[in-house]
């Protein structure tokens, strides 16, 4: 008999027992954050400091659901294998609950086929390539795309040019000559522009990128120049920006717009005397935090935390990722996945890039978040807005500062 | 037979100057663009050269350690502000130890290994190089910028960069040197007898393995400050040389092992051919073919040409 007693008293203590270590387990048990990015790159080395930024300021305010936030992190090296292999990780082995990040459009096109096989809720930073967007298909529900896609980047430049063009009658579109590198990015951006572009003189010529080998731009320069454009365009790679300008200055080609538009600029770009004045395409800009409340208190959290200034908009956006993730959960109550796609559907969060991050359609997919670009320009070693005229704190240096006087 | 010989030596210079004539006028630029260009190549393809002629060794990771000596001058630039032409003397010197480190590790095991074995060797050296850049300096491209570099001068309407006549003295200081040194100096002599024939060197008292260490870290020295004044006017990043290491290969091709002065000759025929294309506009697309298509036919040539004799 008092055996007895003894085994169901144990039974009943061991029940608590086990009932408090799942309660326990349950309450310490992260949402998993899954992230895939370049971590060579800057692009990817900033993003990843930004969403870790935005995971402790979640995590000091108590976490999500009464749960830490967990980042896990995978480099993908900009490879398209690697990329994919990481999202099998992710969902397989760390069983992450979201996937974010995200960079390179060829990275992404093979991580497609492995997100539709677990269709977690994706929320991405990157890829501008419509093609990502075909192969993801209108019925991919659980993707949001917060980078504009290629044609929507190419349609906020025309709507930006005009305005500047109006504001700033100095400035002209009507002769524009490209040079764009001979790959798929510069052939497509190229062939791009003579569709949004129908009422100006569009002139082109392609040439080896630094990146494969090249390096010597002096012909496509030499041919610009005698074409004489009022709007001048690169585009190739962020080993291309400098020497560009150096062999510009050679030939004394001052074209009264200078424009570049690689997907990252070198480090220390802005510190050289030849990035003065170069207008360029963005995201964001550092000066946005001169207008943006959200935008100054991620500048100032992210160089306390890191000792260096963010410098591409990769990092503004990637801790967009996050925030808009968190505010997502914390609206839907739950990590269900149609409960968390109905709330980060009507979220509407304030993003450090300046404008306020709402989901519509897109011409394929249902969740699209920015479609803007920003037109920036290079004055005195930092980026400025030049359009949106909303985040503008310059005016427009105009013509193109002359050669001779730097 | 040597007669004429001669006579179609001087046939293919006169013409290479009427032809030269004529491109001034029609467009100045191509020409010294050209030069400029083919300069380049061929400073980077002479060291490569040298170790294929004595030592026999295809080194794909020619252009990874130009990479490497480029980084050095950089990070020589940003700390202590050293002008890359002054650090092309610390990354002789530091890319000479490299280079005894490659070859006593690595080269010395495979020298009597089949070709196969021997390119896979470099291959997996260069891929080593690149992933170490990789994870010391990220991907992301690095340039110092130099005032220097745009220097521009003009006669009359034309104008052009002077700068990259900075290739030109380096490609013909090199060449010159490089034969001076194994003609007229007893070490270069050896160099060129274990060359032509190594059991035969070996058999009259030069130390082959010797030579062969000298010899590969020399060219590792040279291409290592080659870097140096390549990283003056080039963005730096890990993949920079694999380019490099390519046309350098395609070069030595065309010119036939060991042979220096060839290098210079097709260098120039290449470097002129693709600042002419380029200068066509709308045909920029081809330079690259007119590369490998001049490396093709000059390749058949010279086999029809052993075939003849």
């Amino acid at each position: 008999m008092n055996l007895k007693r003894a085994v169901i008293i144990c039974s009943i203590f061991l029940a608590f027992l086990l009932g408090f270590s799942l309660i326990g387990a349950t309450a310490a048990e992260p949402i998993k954050l899954g992230a895939v990015y370049p971590l060579g790159d800057i692009t990817g080395d900033q993003g990843v400091k930004a969403m870790k930024l935005a995971v402790k300021e979640i995590n000091d305010a108590g976490g999500l659901l009464g749960r830490p936030v967990e980042l896990i992190v995978i480099d993908d090296e900009m490879k398209p294998e690697k990329g994919s292999a990481a999202i099998e990780k992710l969902a397989t082995v760390d069983k992450v609950d979201i996937f974010v990040g995200g960079m390179a459009s060829g990275v992404l096109l093979a991580q497609i086929p492995i997100m539709k096989k677990y269709e977690k809720v994706t929320v991405w930073t990157g890829a501008a390539y419509n093609g990502c967007e075909k192969a993801l298909g209108p019925d991919a529900n659980w993707f949001f795309h917060l980078h504009p896609w290629d044609y929507q980047q190419g349609e906020s430049y025309v709507e930006g040019w005009a305005a500047v063009t109006t504001k700033y009658p100095q400035v002209k579109m009507a002769r524009q000559f490209w040079a764009y590198e001979e790959g798929a990015f510069g052939t497509g951006s190229f062939k791009a522009s003579k569709t949004l572009y129908k009422n100006a003189a569009i002139e082109g010529e392609s040439f080896k990128s630094a990146a494969v080998g090249g390096g010597d731009y002096r012909a496509v320069l030499r041919h610009a120049k005698e074409f004489n454009p009022d709007l001048f365009i690169w585009v190739g790679y962020a080993a291309d920006a400098l020497p560009i300008m150096e062999q510009s200055k050679e030939i004394d080609f001052n074209p009264p717009v200078f424009l570049g538009s690689p997907p990252g600029w070198p480090a220390d770009f802005g510190k050289s005397p030849l990035a003065e004045g170069v207008t360029l395409y963005g995201m964001w800009a550092p000066s946005i935090k001169e207008v943006s409340p959200v935008s100054k208190h991620f500048w100032d959290a992210y160089i306390k935390m890191y000792r260096e200034e963010p410098a591409t908009y990769f990092a503004p956006l990637a801790y967009t990722d996050v925030m808009f993730v968190a505010a997502g959960i914390k609206k839907a109550g739950t990590l269900d996945k149609a409960a968390l796609i109905k709330a980060l559907e009507e979220t509407k969060y304030v993003s450090p890039l300046g404008e306020t991050l709402t989901i519509k359609p897109s011409n394929i997919i249902k969740h699209q978040g920015f479609t803007k670009q920003k037109i920036l320009q290079w004055q005195n070693g930092v980026q400025q807005v030049i359009w949106p005229f909303e985040f503008s704190k310059a005016k427009i240096v105009s013509p193109f500062p002359s050669w001779k006087k730097r | 037979m040597k007669e004429l010989f001669k006579q179609r030596i001087w046939q293919w210079v006169l013409a290479s100057l009427i032809l030269a004539v004529a491109l001034a006028c029609w467009k100045p630029y191509v020409l010294v663009e050209g030069i400029q260009r083919s300069s380049l190549y061929a400073m980077i393809a002479l060291p490569m050269a040298l170790v294929l002629g004595i030592v026999g060794i295809v080194n794909l990771a020619h252009g990874e350690f130009m990479m490497l000596g480029a980084y050095l001058a950089y990070w020589l630039n940003v700390h202590f502000g050293m002008d890359p032409f002054a650090a092309m003397f610390p990354a002789f010197i530091a890319f000479a130890v490299i280079g005894v480190i490659s070859y006593l590790t690595t080269i010395k095991y495979v020298l009597g290994a089949p070709e196969l074995n021997q390119l896979l060797l470099t291959f997996g050296l260069a891929m080593i190089l690149q992933q170490l850049a990789n994870l010391v300096w990220t991907s992301q491209p690095l340039k110092v910028h130099l005032g220097y570099v745009s220097a521009s001068a003009a006669i009359g309407s034309f104008s052009f960069g002077t700068f990259e006549f900075v290739y030109v003295a380096a490609a013909a200081i090199l060449l010159g040197g490089l034969l001076l040194f194994l003609k007229h100096t007893r070490l270069g002599q050896a160099a060129l007898a274990v060359g032509q024939n190594p059991r035969g060197a070996k058999l009259v008292g030069i130390n082959v393995d010797q030579t062969y260490l000298i010899i590969f870290s020399l060219s590792i020295a040279l291409v290592g400050a080659i870097g140096a004044i390549f990283m003056t006017r080039h963005s730096i990043f890990p993949l920079v040389g694999g380019a490099y290491t390519l046309k350098s290969f395609c070069l030595i091709a065309m010119a036939g092992m060991g042979n220096l002065a060839g290098i210079a000759v097709f260098s120039l025929i290449l470097g002129v051919s693709e600042s002419l294309v380029l200068s066509l506009r709308g045909y920029a697309g081809w330079a690259d073919i007119i590369f490998f298509a001049l490396i093709t036919g000059v390749i058949i040539v010279k086999s029809h040409q052993r075939q003849i004799r």
